[in-house]
Protein backbone atom coordinates (compact mmCIF):
# COMPACT_ATOMS: atom_id res chain seq x y z
CA UNK A 1 0.00 0.00 0.00
CA UNK A 2 1.40 3.39 -1.08
CA UNK A 3 1.48 6.17 1.76
CA UNK A 4 2.34 8.82 -0.37
CA UNK A 5 0.10 11.59 -1.81
CA UNK A 6 0.65 10.66 -5.62
CA UNK A 7 -1.45 13.75 -7.21
CA UNK A 8 -2.43 12.55 -10.46
CA UNK A 9 -4.17 15.10 -13.14
CA UNK A 10 -7.45 13.05 -12.35
CA UNK A 11 -6.93 13.65 -8.57
CA UNK A 12 -5.53 16.75 -8.45
CA UNK A 13 -8.85 17.82 -10.23
CA UNK A 14 -11.30 16.26 -7.79
CA UNK A 15 -9.15 17.54 -4.90
CA UNK A 16 -10.12 21.04 -6.42
CA UNK A 17 -13.41 20.24 -7.11
CA UNK A 18 -14.09 19.39 -3.64
CA UNK A 19 -12.66 22.44 -2.18
CA UNK A 20 -14.75 24.31 -4.66
CA UNK A 21 -17.94 22.79 -3.61
CA UNK A 22 -16.83 22.92 -0.05
CA UNK A 23 -16.68 27.20 -0.60
CA UNK A 24 -20.29 26.98 -2.41
CA UNK A 25 -21.71 25.29 0.21
CA UNK A 26 -20.32 27.67 2.84
CA UNK A 27 -21.47 31.06 1.08
CA UNK A 28 -25.38 29.29 -0.14
CA UNK A 29 -25.71 26.92 2.86
CA UNK A 30 -26.11 29.65 5.46
CA UNK A 31 -24.18 30.23 8.89
CA UNK A 32 -25.03 27.09 10.86
CA UNK A 33 -23.34 24.88 7.60
CA UNK A 34 -20.85 27.70 7.69
CA UNK A 35 -19.71 26.75 11.29
CA UNK A 36 -20.19 23.01 10.55
CA UNK A 37 -17.67 23.17 8.17
CA UNK A 38 -15.10 25.76 10.06
CA UNK A 39 -15.37 23.11 12.71
CA UNK A 40 -14.88 20.01 10.25
CA UNK A 41 -12.19 21.58 9.11
CA UNK A 42 -10.15 22.67 11.97
CA UNK A 43 -10.21 19.16 13.18
CA UNK A 44 -9.36 17.67 9.98
CA UNK A 45 -5.96 19.64 10.69
CA UNK A 46 -5.77 17.93 13.78
CA UNK A 47 -6.55 14.64 12.81
CA UNK A 48 -4.21 14.77 9.86
CA UNK A 49 -1.28 15.75 12.02
CA UNK A 50 -1.44 13.03 14.41
CA UNK A 51 -2.41 11.07 10.96
CA UNK A 52 1.60 11.94 10.97
CA UNK A 53 2.82 10.53 13.46
CA UNK A 54 0.76 7.15 12.95
CA UNK A 55 0.58 6.87 9.53
CA UNK A 56 4.09 7.32 8.72
CA UNK A 57 6.11 7.71 12.39
CA UNK A 58 4.00 4.15 13.38
CA UNK A 59 3.99 6.04 16.67
CA UNK A 60 0.38 5.65 18.37
CA UNK A 61 -0.24 8.64 20.94
CA UNK A 62 -3.03 8.43 23.32
CA UNK A 63 -2.60 12.02 24.22
CA UNK A 64 -2.51 14.35 21.08
CA UNK A 65 -4.82 16.77 22.36
CA UNK A 66 -1.86 18.00 24.68
CA UNK A 67 -0.77 19.77 21.82
CA UNK A 68 -4.06 21.03 20.63
CA UNK A 69 -4.94 22.59 23.55
CA UNK A 70 -1.34 23.80 24.16
CA UNK A 71 -1.75 26.09 21.15
CA UNK A 72 -4.84 27.00 22.00
CA UNK A 73 -4.05 27.84 25.48
CA UNK A 74 -0.40 29.58 23.69
CA UNK A 75 -2.27 31.84 21.90
CA UNK A 76 -5.35 32.58 24.12
CA UNK A 77 -2.90 33.13 27.00
CA UNK A 78 -0.31 35.28 24.85
CA UNK A 79 -3.36 37.57 23.93
CA UNK A 80 -5.31 37.87 27.00
CA UNK A 81 -2.59 37.95 30.27
CA UNK A 82 0.32 39.10 28.17
CA UNK A 83 -1.68 41.50 26.01
CA UNK A 84 -0.15 40.42 22.53
CA UNK A 85 -1.91 41.63 19.47
CA UNK A 86 -3.75 38.74 18.08
CA UNK A 87 -1.81 38.82 14.70
CA UNK A 88 1.30 38.06 16.41
CA UNK A 89 -0.17 35.75 18.73
CA UNK A 90 -1.39 33.05 16.31
CA UNK A 91 2.29 32.23 15.69
CA UNK A 92 2.63 31.38 19.44
CA UNK A 93 -0.04 28.98 19.65
CA UNK A 94 1.78 26.45 17.55
CA UNK A 95 5.02 27.35 18.83
CA UNK A 96 4.01 26.42 22.43
CA UNK A 97 2.38 23.51 20.89
CA UNK A 98 5.68 22.84 19.73
CA UNK A 99 7.87 23.53 22.76
CA UNK A 100 5.62 21.04 24.69
CA UNK A 101 5.97 18.13 21.90
CA UNK A 102 10.09 18.90 22.60
CA UNK A 103 9.68 17.81 25.97
CA UNK A 104 6.84 15.68 26.06
CA UNK A 105 8.18 13.90 23.21
CA UNK A 106 11.72 13.93 24.20
CA UNK A 107 9.98 12.04 27.16
CA UNK A 108 7.99 9.65 25.66
CA UNK A 109 10.30 8.12 22.67
CA UNK A 110 12.52 6.51 25.07
CA UNK A 111 9.70 3.74 24.94
CA UNK A 112 7.92 2.33 22.21
CA UNK A 113 4.44 0.59 21.44
CA UNK A 114 1.67 0.50 24.20
CA UNK A 115 4.58 2.13 26.89
CA UNK A 116 5.13 5.36 24.28
CA UNK A 117 0.87 5.02 23.80
CA UNK A 118 0.71 5.65 27.95
CA UNK A 119 3.23 8.31 28.30
CA UNK A 120 1.99 10.50 25.91
CA UNK A 121 -1.66 9.69 27.76
CA UNK A 122 0.09 10.53 31.14
CA UNK A 123 1.76 13.80 29.19
CA UNK A 124 -1.82 15.00 28.59
CA UNK A 125 -3.52 14.13 31.39
CA UNK A 126 -0.44 16.54 33.04
CA UNK A 127 -1.23 18.99 30.90
CA UNK A 128 -4.85 18.66 30.75
CA UNK A 129 -4.48 19.03 34.99
CA UNK A 130 -2.04 22.20 35.09
CA UNK A 131 -5.00 23.64 32.60
CA UNK A 132 -8.15 22.79 34.37
CA UNK A 133 -6.31 23.92 38.24
CA UNK A 134 -4.58 26.88 37.65
CA UNK A 135 -6.72 29.12 38.25
CA UNK A 136 -5.05 32.24 38.49
CA UNK A 137 -3.31 31.95 34.94
CA UNK A 138 -5.31 29.74 32.94
CA UNK A 139 -8.76 30.37 34.35
CA UNK A 140 -9.07 26.80 35.52
CA UNK A 141 -12.44 24.97 34.77
CA UNK A 142 -13.75 28.39 33.72
CA UNK A 143 -11.69 28.99 30.56
CA UNK A 144 -11.01 32.29 29.08
CA UNK A 145 -13.54 33.86 27.41
CA UNK A 146 -14.48 36.96 25.98
CA UNK A 147 -10.73 38.47 25.73
CA UNK A 148 -10.78 38.91 21.53
CA UNK A 149 -13.96 39.03 19.08
CA UNK A 150 -14.26 35.49 17.96
CA UNK A 151 -13.63 34.66 14.84
CA UNK A 152 -11.34 38.32 14.31
CA UNK A 153 -14.38 39.82 13.72
CA UNK A 154 -14.41 38.16 10.10
CA UNK A 155 -18.27 36.75 9.58
CA UNK A 156 -19.14 33.22 9.68
CA UNK A 157 -18.44 32.49 5.67
CA UNK A 158 -14.90 34.54 5.63
CA UNK A 159 -13.73 33.02 8.45
CA UNK A 160 -14.48 28.99 7.27
CA UNK A 161 -12.89 30.37 3.71
CA UNK A 162 -9.82 31.34 6.06
CA UNK A 163 -9.33 28.13 7.94
CA UNK A 164 -9.71 26.33 4.54
CA UNK A 165 -6.66 28.18 3.02
CA UNK A 166 -4.51 27.30 5.92
CA UNK A 167 -5.77 23.68 6.01
CA UNK A 168 -4.78 23.44 2.19
CA UNK A 169 -0.96 25.16 2.98
CA UNK A 170 -1.01 22.48 5.94
CA UNK A 171 -1.82 19.49 4.18
CA UNK A 172 0.44 20.50 1.13
CA UNK A 173 3.95 21.11 3.91
CA UNK A 174 2.94 17.59 5.41
CA UNK A 175 3.02 16.05 2.22
CA UNK A 176 6.19 17.99 1.28
CA UNK A 177 7.24 16.88 4.78
CA UNK A 178 6.48 13.03 3.66
CA UNK A 179 8.15 12.72 0.87
CA UNK A 180 11.70 14.60 1.76
CA UNK A 181 14.50 12.57 2.98
CA UNK A 182 13.17 13.62 6.28
CA UNK A 183 10.05 11.84 5.43
CA UNK A 184 11.90 8.81 4.58
CA UNK A 185 13.62 8.78 7.42
CA UNK A 186 10.21 8.90 9.63
CA UNK A 187 8.78 6.14 7.51
CA UNK A 188 11.45 3.82 7.72
CA UNK A 189 12.07 4.13 11.14
CA UNK A 190 8.53 4.05 11.58
CA UNK A 191 8.82 0.34 9.81
CA UNK A 192 11.25 -1.08 11.50
CA UNK A 193 13.58 1.05 14.28
CA UNK A 194 16.40 -1.69 14.42
CA UNK A 195 17.11 -1.83 10.62
CA UNK A 196 16.93 1.96 10.45
CA UNK A 197 19.54 2.03 13.39
CA UNK A 198 21.65 -0.57 11.64
CA UNK A 199 21.51 1.81 8.63
CA UNK A 200 22.75 4.76 10.48
CA UNK A 201 19.80 6.66 11.42
CA UNK A 202 19.51 8.00 15.07
CA UNK A 203 15.44 6.25 15.96
CA UNK A 204 15.17 8.50 18.83
CA UNK A 205 15.90 11.73 16.79
CA UNK A 206 13.55 10.73 14.16
CA UNK A 207 10.74 9.87 16.23
CA UNK A 208 10.87 13.10 18.06
CA UNK A 209 11.11 15.33 15.34
CA UNK A 210 8.27 13.98 13.89
CA UNK A 211 6.73 14.35 16.70
CA UNK A 212 7.61 18.15 17.58
CA UNK A 213 5.92 18.28 14.03
CA UNK A 214 3.06 16.80 14.47
CA UNK A 215 2.63 18.72 17.64
CA UNK A 216 3.20 22.18 15.59
CA UNK A 217 0.25 21.21 13.51
CA UNK A 218 -2.08 19.99 16.06
CA UNK A 219 -0.86 23.81 17.70
CA UNK A 220 -1.77 25.55 14.60
CA UNK A 221 -5.72 23.56 14.56
CA UNK A 222 -5.55 24.21 18.68
CA UNK A 223 -5.07 27.83 17.85
CA UNK A 224 -7.85 28.04 15.11
CA UNK A 225 -10.17 26.57 17.44
CA UNK A 226 -9.58 29.33 19.80
CA UNK A 227 -9.93 32.02 17.48
CA UNK A 228 -13.43 30.20 15.97
CA UNK A 229 -14.77 30.27 19.48
CA UNK A 230 -13.04 33.01 21.01
CA UNK A 231 -12.90 30.94 24.17
CA UNK A 232 -9.99 28.19 25.79
CA UNK A 233 -11.07 25.38 27.82
CA UNK A 234 -9.12 22.60 29.36
CA UNK A 235 -11.27 20.39 27.53
CA UNK A 236 -9.21 21.42 23.94
CA UNK A 237 -6.60 19.29 26.09
CA UNK A 238 -8.56 16.62 27.56
CA UNK A 239 -9.50 12.94 26.76
CA UNK A 240 -12.38 14.20 24.25
CA UNK A 241 -10.26 15.54 21.98
CA UNK A 242 -7.72 12.62 21.88
CA UNK A 243 -10.40 10.38 21.29
CA UNK A 244 -11.66 11.98 18.42
CA UNK A 245 -8.78 12.44 16.87
CA UNK A 246 -7.91 8.70 17.12
CA UNK A 247 -11.65 7.59 15.78
CA UNK A 248 -11.07 9.93 12.73
CA UNK A 249 -7.66 8.32 11.61
CA UNK A 250 -8.99 5.29 12.10
CA UNK A 251 -12.47 5.77 10.33
CA UNK A 252 -10.60 7.76 7.69
CA UNK A 253 -7.92 5.08 7.19
CA UNK A 254 -4.31 4.68 8.50
CA UNK A 255 -1.56 4.24 6.14
CA UNK A 256 -2.83 6.93 4.02
CA UNK A 257 -2.32 10.70 3.63
CA UNK A 258 -5.91 11.46 3.87
CA UNK A 259 -6.68 9.66 6.72
CA UNK A 260 -7.48 12.45 9.14
CA UNK A 261 -9.42 14.16 6.79
CA UNK A 262 -11.78 11.69 5.92
CA UNK A 263 -12.50 10.73 9.17
CA UNK A 264 -12.75 14.16 10.35
CA UNK A 265 -14.93 14.69 7.41
CA UNK A 266 -17.13 11.52 9.16
CA UNK A 267 -17.01 12.57 12.55
CA UNK A 268 -18.67 15.80 11.78
CA UNK A 269 -21.33 15.27 9.24
CA UNK A 270 -22.23 12.12 10.98
CA UNK A 271 -22.39 14.14 14.26
CA UNK A 272 -24.29 17.01 12.65
CA UNK A 273 -26.98 14.87 11.01
CA UNK A 274 -27.70 12.20 13.29
CA UNK A 275 -28.38 15.12 15.99
CA UNK A 276 -31.21 16.26 14.02
CA UNK A 277 -32.38 12.72 13.84
CA UNK A 278 -31.53 11.40 17.34
CA UNK A 279 -29.95 12.68 20.58
CA UNK A 280 -28.36 9.60 20.62
CA UNK A 281 -25.39 10.57 18.87
CA UNK A 282 -22.86 8.78 20.67
CA UNK A 283 -24.32 5.03 20.41
CA UNK A 284 -24.92 6.22 16.44
CA UNK A 285 -20.98 6.71 16.25
CA UNK A 286 -20.59 3.54 18.18
CA UNK A 287 -22.41 1.56 15.79
CA UNK A 288 -20.56 3.74 12.86
CA UNK A 289 -17.13 2.49 14.18
CA UNK A 290 -18.00 -0.91 14.85
CA UNK A 291 -19.40 -1.55 11.15
CA UNK A 292 -16.31 0.70 9.86
CA UNK A 293 -13.88 -1.60 11.63
CA UNK A 294 -15.61 -4.76 10.45
CA UNK A 295 -16.54 -4.20 7.04
CA UNK A 296 -13.82 -1.69 5.94
CA UNK A 297 -10.68 -2.19 8.42
CA UNK A 298 -8.42 -0.20 6.02
CA UNK A 299 -10.76 2.84 6.90
CA UNK A 300 -12.81 4.68 4.52
CA UNK A 301 -9.85 6.06 2.05
CA UNK A 302 -10.18 2.55 0.95
CA UNK A 303 -12.97 2.64 -0.54
CA UNK A 304 -11.44 4.51 -3.53
CA UNK A 305 -9.06 1.66 -4.03
CA UNK A 306 -11.27 -0.64 -4.42
CA UNK A 307 -14.03 0.96 -6.39
CA UNK A 308 -11.21 2.20 -9.02
CA UNK A 309 -9.89 -1.59 -9.04
CA UNK A 310 -13.22 -2.62 -9.48
CA UNK A 311 -13.76 -0.57 -12.24
CA UNK A 312 -10.58 -1.32 -14.14
CA UNK A 313 -9.24 2.18 -13.36
CA UNK A 314 -6.14 0.34 -10.97
CA UNK A 315 -2.48 1.44 -11.11
CA UNK A 316 -0.98 0.00 -14.17
CA UNK A 317 2.19 -0.92 -12.40
CA UNK B 1 41.09 -2.45 11.66
CA UNK B 2 38.56 -4.61 13.66
CA UNK B 3 40.02 -6.29 17.10
CA UNK B 4 38.07 -8.40 19.50
CA UNK B 5 39.66 -9.42 22.70
CA UNK B 6 38.30 -11.83 24.89
CA UNK B 7 34.66 -10.19 24.80
CA UNK B 8 31.63 -11.27 26.59
CA UNK B 9 28.47 -10.91 25.94
CA UNK B 10 24.69 -11.06 26.80
CA UNK B 11 21.16 -10.85 26.04
CA UNK B 12 19.65 -9.63 29.78
CA UNK B 13 21.13 -12.31 31.91
CA UNK B 14 21.88 -15.44 28.87
CA UNK B 15 25.53 -14.92 28.61
CA UNK B 16 25.67 -15.84 24.93
CA UNK B 17 29.60 -14.94 24.46
CA UNK B 18 32.26 -16.25 26.69
CA UNK B 19 35.14 -14.83 24.92
CA UNK B 20 35.68 -14.29 21.23
CA UNK B 21 38.94 -13.17 19.85
CA UNK B 22 39.38 -12.03 16.16
CA UNK B 23 40.76 -9.30 14.16
CA UNK B 24 40.57 -7.96 10.71
CA UNK B 25 42.98 -5.98 8.63
CA UNK B 26 42.18 -4.26 5.46
CA UNK B 27 41.36 -5.64 2.69
CA UNK B 28 40.67 -8.77 3.96
CA UNK B 29 37.43 -11.14 4.49
CA UNK B 30 37.25 -13.18 7.16
CA UNK B 31 35.30 -16.35 7.73
CA UNK B 32 33.21 -16.92 11.08
CA UNK B 33 32.24 -20.54 10.70
CA UNK B 34 30.17 -22.56 13.54
CA UNK B 35 27.34 -24.71 14.04
CA UNK B 36 23.79 -23.33 14.52
CA UNK B 37 23.49 -21.40 18.06
CA UNK B 38 26.92 -20.98 18.31
CA UNK B 39 27.51 -17.43 18.67
CA UNK B 40 28.19 -15.87 15.04
CA UNK B 41 25.26 -13.65 15.13
CA UNK B 42 25.66 -12.69 18.77
CA UNK B 43 29.27 -11.73 17.67
CA UNK B 44 28.39 -9.68 15.04
CA UNK B 45 25.80 -7.88 17.01
CA UNK B 46 28.60 -7.12 19.68
CA UNK B 47 30.59 -5.37 17.51
CA UNK B 48 27.50 -3.23 16.13
CA UNK B 49 25.97 -3.41 19.63
CA UNK B 50 22.45 -4.37 18.72
CA UNK B 51 20.27 -5.41 20.78
CA UNK B 52 23.09 -7.39 23.23
CA UNK B 53 25.27 -6.19 25.53
CA UNK B 54 29.00 -6.45 25.97
CA UNK B 55 29.97 -7.26 29.18
CA UNK B 56 33.66 -8.03 28.97
CA UNK B 57 36.97 -7.62 26.24
CA UNK B 58 37.26 -5.36 24.48
CA UNK B 59 35.86 -4.06 20.85
CA UNK B 60 37.80 -1.63 18.80
CA UNK B 61 37.09 -0.46 15.55
CA UNK B 62 40.61 1.82 14.38
CA UNK B 63 41.70 1.86 17.70
CA UNK B 64 38.16 3.01 19.05
CA UNK B 65 36.14 1.38 21.93
CA UNK B 66 32.84 0.35 20.47
CA UNK B 67 31.22 -0.89 23.93
CA UNK B 68 28.61 0.91 24.91
CA UNK B 69 27.93 3.26 21.82
CA UNK B 70 24.81 3.66 20.24
CA UNK B 71 24.31 1.01 16.86
CA UNK B 72 23.62 4.20 15.01
CA UNK B 73 27.16 5.89 16.21
CA UNK B 74 29.31 2.48 15.25
CA UNK B 75 27.50 2.30 11.52
CA UNK B 76 28.28 6.00 10.70
CA UNK B 77 32.33 5.39 12.08
CA UNK B 78 31.94 2.75 9.23
CA UNK B 79 30.80 -0.67 10.05
CA UNK B 80 28.39 -1.83 7.82
CA UNK B 81 25.65 -4.12 9.17
CA UNK B 82 23.71 -6.85 7.15
CA UNK B 83 21.74 -8.74 9.58
CA UNK B 84 20.50 -12.07 9.20
CA UNK B 85 17.23 -10.81 8.46
CA UNK B 86 17.44 -9.38 6.03
CA UNK B 87 14.48 -6.91 6.40
CA UNK B 88 13.96 -4.52 3.81
CA UNK B 89 11.43 -2.04 4.38
CA UNK B 90 8.49 -3.81 2.74
CA UNK B 91 6.03 -0.57 1.90
CA UNK B 92 8.57 1.22 0.79
CA UNK B 93 10.18 0.71 -3.13
CA UNK B 94 13.93 -0.45 -3.70
CA UNK B 95 15.40 3.08 -4.40
CA UNK B 96 13.78 4.45 -1.15
CA UNK B 97 15.49 1.95 0.85
CA UNK B 98 18.51 2.65 -0.68
CA UNK B 99 18.22 5.97 -0.44
CA UNK B 100 17.07 5.55 3.97
CA UNK B 101 21.30 5.62 4.34
CA UNK B 102 21.53 9.10 5.04
CA UNK B 103 24.87 10.81 2.98
CA UNK B 104 28.40 10.75 5.23
CA UNK B 105 29.69 13.79 6.19
CA UNK B 106 32.92 13.25 5.53
CA UNK B 107 33.13 13.30 1.83
CA UNK B 108 36.52 11.57 0.97
CA UNK B 109 34.54 8.32 2.66
CA UNK B 110 31.62 8.68 0.00
CA UNK B 111 33.06 5.44 -1.93
CA UNK B 112 29.57 4.00 -2.91
CA UNK B 113 27.27 5.96 -5.13
CA UNK B 114 23.56 4.80 -6.40
CA UNK B 115 25.14 4.53 -9.98
CA UNK B 116 27.79 2.09 -8.43
CA UNK B 117 25.58 -0.24 -6.11
CA UNK B 118 23.29 -0.63 -9.60
CA UNK B 119 26.15 -1.84 -11.37
CA UNK B 120 26.85 -4.13 -8.82
CA UNK B 121 23.56 -5.26 -8.85
CA UNK B 122 21.72 -4.64 -12.13
CA UNK B 123 18.41 -5.98 -11.31
CA UNK B 124 17.87 -3.88 -8.45
CA UNK B 125 17.70 -1.44 -10.95
CA UNK B 126 15.45 -2.93 -12.79
CA UNK B 127 12.71 -2.66 -9.99
CA UNK B 128 13.92 -0.07 -8.46
CA UNK B 129 10.17 1.64 -8.35
CA UNK B 130 8.98 -1.67 -7.33
CA UNK B 131 8.07 -2.15 -3.80
CA UNK B 132 10.77 -4.14 -1.94
CA UNK B 133 7.97 -6.30 0.27
CA UNK B 134 6.92 -8.20 -2.88
CA UNK B 135 10.50 -9.23 -3.96
CA UNK B 136 12.21 -12.77 -3.63
CA UNK B 137 14.35 -14.02 -0.79
CA UNK B 138 17.25 -13.41 -3.36
CA UNK B 139 16.19 -9.87 -4.31
CA UNK B 140 16.14 -8.55 -0.86
CA UNK B 141 18.51 -9.98 0.15
CA UNK B 142 20.88 -8.06 -2.37
CA UNK B 143 19.22 -4.77 -1.66
CA UNK B 144 19.92 -5.35 2.07
CA UNK B 145 24.00 -5.45 0.98
CA UNK B 146 23.51 -2.92 -1.67
CA UNK B 147 21.43 -0.70 1.12
CA UNK B 148 24.87 -1.58 3.62
CA UNK B 149 27.02 -0.11 0.83
CA UNK B 150 25.29 2.79 0.78
CA UNK B 151 26.62 3.59 4.19
CA UNK B 152 30.05 4.06 3.27
CA UNK B 153 31.23 0.88 5.50
CA UNK B 154 35.51 0.60 5.93
CA UNK B 155 34.01 -2.87 6.95
CA UNK B 156 31.47 -5.26 6.03
CA UNK B 157 29.18 -7.33 8.67
CA UNK B 158 27.26 -10.17 6.41
CA UNK B 159 25.32 -12.32 9.29
CA UNK B 160 24.08 -15.49 6.79
CA UNK B 161 24.38 -13.97 3.85
CA UNK B 162 22.50 -16.70 2.22
CA UNK B 163 20.59 -18.35 4.49
CA UNK B 164 16.65 -19.40 3.16
CA UNK B 165 18.11 -18.81 0.26
CA UNK B 166 17.61 -21.35 -3.25
CA UNK B 167 21.12 -22.53 -3.90
CA UNK B 168 20.98 -21.35 -7.08
CA UNK B 169 19.73 -18.02 -5.76
CA UNK B 170 22.73 -18.07 -2.83
CA UNK B 171 25.03 -18.52 -5.82
CA UNK B 172 24.49 -15.25 -6.82
CA UNK B 173 24.85 -13.52 -3.43
CA UNK B 174 28.23 -15.31 -3.21
CA UNK B 175 29.01 -14.14 -7.00
CA UNK B 176 27.53 -10.71 -5.34
CA UNK B 177 30.14 -10.94 -2.89
CA UNK B 178 33.23 -12.07 -4.50
CA UNK B 179 32.62 -9.04 -6.40
CA UNK B 180 32.65 -6.76 -3.44
CA UNK B 181 35.68 -8.50 -2.83
CA UNK B 182 37.27 -7.72 -5.93
CA UNK B 183 36.84 -4.29 -5.33
CA UNK B 184 38.59 -4.28 -1.95
CA UNK B 185 36.10 -4.29 0.68
CA UNK B 186 36.43 -5.95 4.10
CA UNK B 187 34.33 -8.01 5.30
CA UNK B 188 33.03 -10.47 7.68
CA UNK B 189 30.96 -13.04 7.10
CA UNK B 190 29.01 -15.57 9.04
CA UNK B 191 28.75 -18.77 7.17
CA UNK B 192 27.48 -22.24 7.15
CA UNK B 193 27.85 -23.48 3.59
CA UNK B 194 31.89 -24.59 3.60
CA UNK B 195 32.27 -24.46 -0.06
CA UNK B 196 31.26 -21.04 -0.06
CA UNK B 197 34.50 -20.21 2.13
CA UNK B 198 36.55 -21.19 -0.66
CA UNK B 199 35.21 -18.41 -3.06
CA UNK B 200 35.14 -15.56 -0.75
CA UNK B 201 37.84 -16.07 2.16
CA UNK B 202 41.27 -15.17 3.34
CA UNK B 203 40.37 -16.30 6.86
CA UNK B 204 38.80 -18.78 9.05
CA UNK B 205 37.34 -18.18 12.70
CA UNK B 206 35.92 -21.45 13.94
CA UNK B 207 33.45 -20.28 16.32
CA UNK B 208 32.01 -22.87 19.61
CA UNK B 209 29.65 -22.23 22.40
CA UNK B 210 30.07 -18.76 22.43
CA UNK B 211 34.34 -19.09 21.98
CA UNK B 212 36.72 -18.70 19.01
CA UNK B 213 38.18 -22.46 18.94
CA UNK B 214 40.34 -22.06 15.99
CA UNK B 215 41.80 -19.46 13.37
CA UNK B 216 43.83 -20.02 10.58
CA UNK B 217 43.76 -19.39 6.88
CA UNK B 218 41.69 -20.92 4.31
CA UNK B 219 44.23 -23.19 2.93
CA UNK B 220 45.00 -24.43 6.41
CA UNK B 221 41.28 -24.72 7.19
CA UNK B 222 40.79 -27.32 4.25
CA UNK B 223 44.16 -29.41 5.20
CA UNK B 224 42.70 -30.21 8.78
CA UNK B 225 39.65 -31.68 8.23
CA UNK B 226 39.07 -32.68 12.11
CA UNK B 227 38.12 -28.99 13.20
CA UNK B 228 35.30 -29.65 10.44
CA UNK B 229 34.51 -32.76 11.95
CA UNK B 230 34.87 -31.81 15.69
CA UNK B 231 32.98 -28.06 14.85
CA UNK B 232 30.67 -28.28 12.54
CA UNK B 233 28.98 -31.61 12.27
CA UNK B 234 26.10 -32.50 13.78
CA UNK B 235 27.05 -35.21 16.33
Amino acid sequence: MNVLPKMTPLRWGIAGALIVLLELVNRLAGVGMSLVLTEMLILALFASSLNLLMSYGHMVSFGHAAYFGLGAYGFTLAVARFDVPVELAVFIGPIVAGLGGLVFGALCVRLTEIYFAMLTLACAQITFTVLFQWYDFTGGDTGITGFMNPRFGLTEQNFMTLVLVVLVLCLFAMAWIVKSPLGLSIRSVGQDRWRAEALGLAPRRVQLTVFVIASVFAGIAGTLFAVFQGSAFPDYAGLGFTLDALIMVVLGGLNSFWGGLVGAVILVQLEHWVLMVTSHWELMLGLAVLVLVLVLPQGVVSVAGRLSNMLGLGRKK
Amino acid sequence: MLSLKDVHASYGKAEALHGIDLAITPGEVVCLIGRNGVGKSSTMRSIVQDQISVRGGAVEFEGQSLVGMRPHDVIRLGVGYVPEDRRVFASLSVLENLKVPRPVRDVSRRTWSLDQVFELFPQLYDYRHRTAGVMSGGEQQMLSIARSLLTQPKLLLLDEPHEGLAPKVAEEVVDAIVALKAEGVSMMISEQALHTIRRCADRVYVVDRGVTVWNGTVDDFYANPEITRKYLMVQ
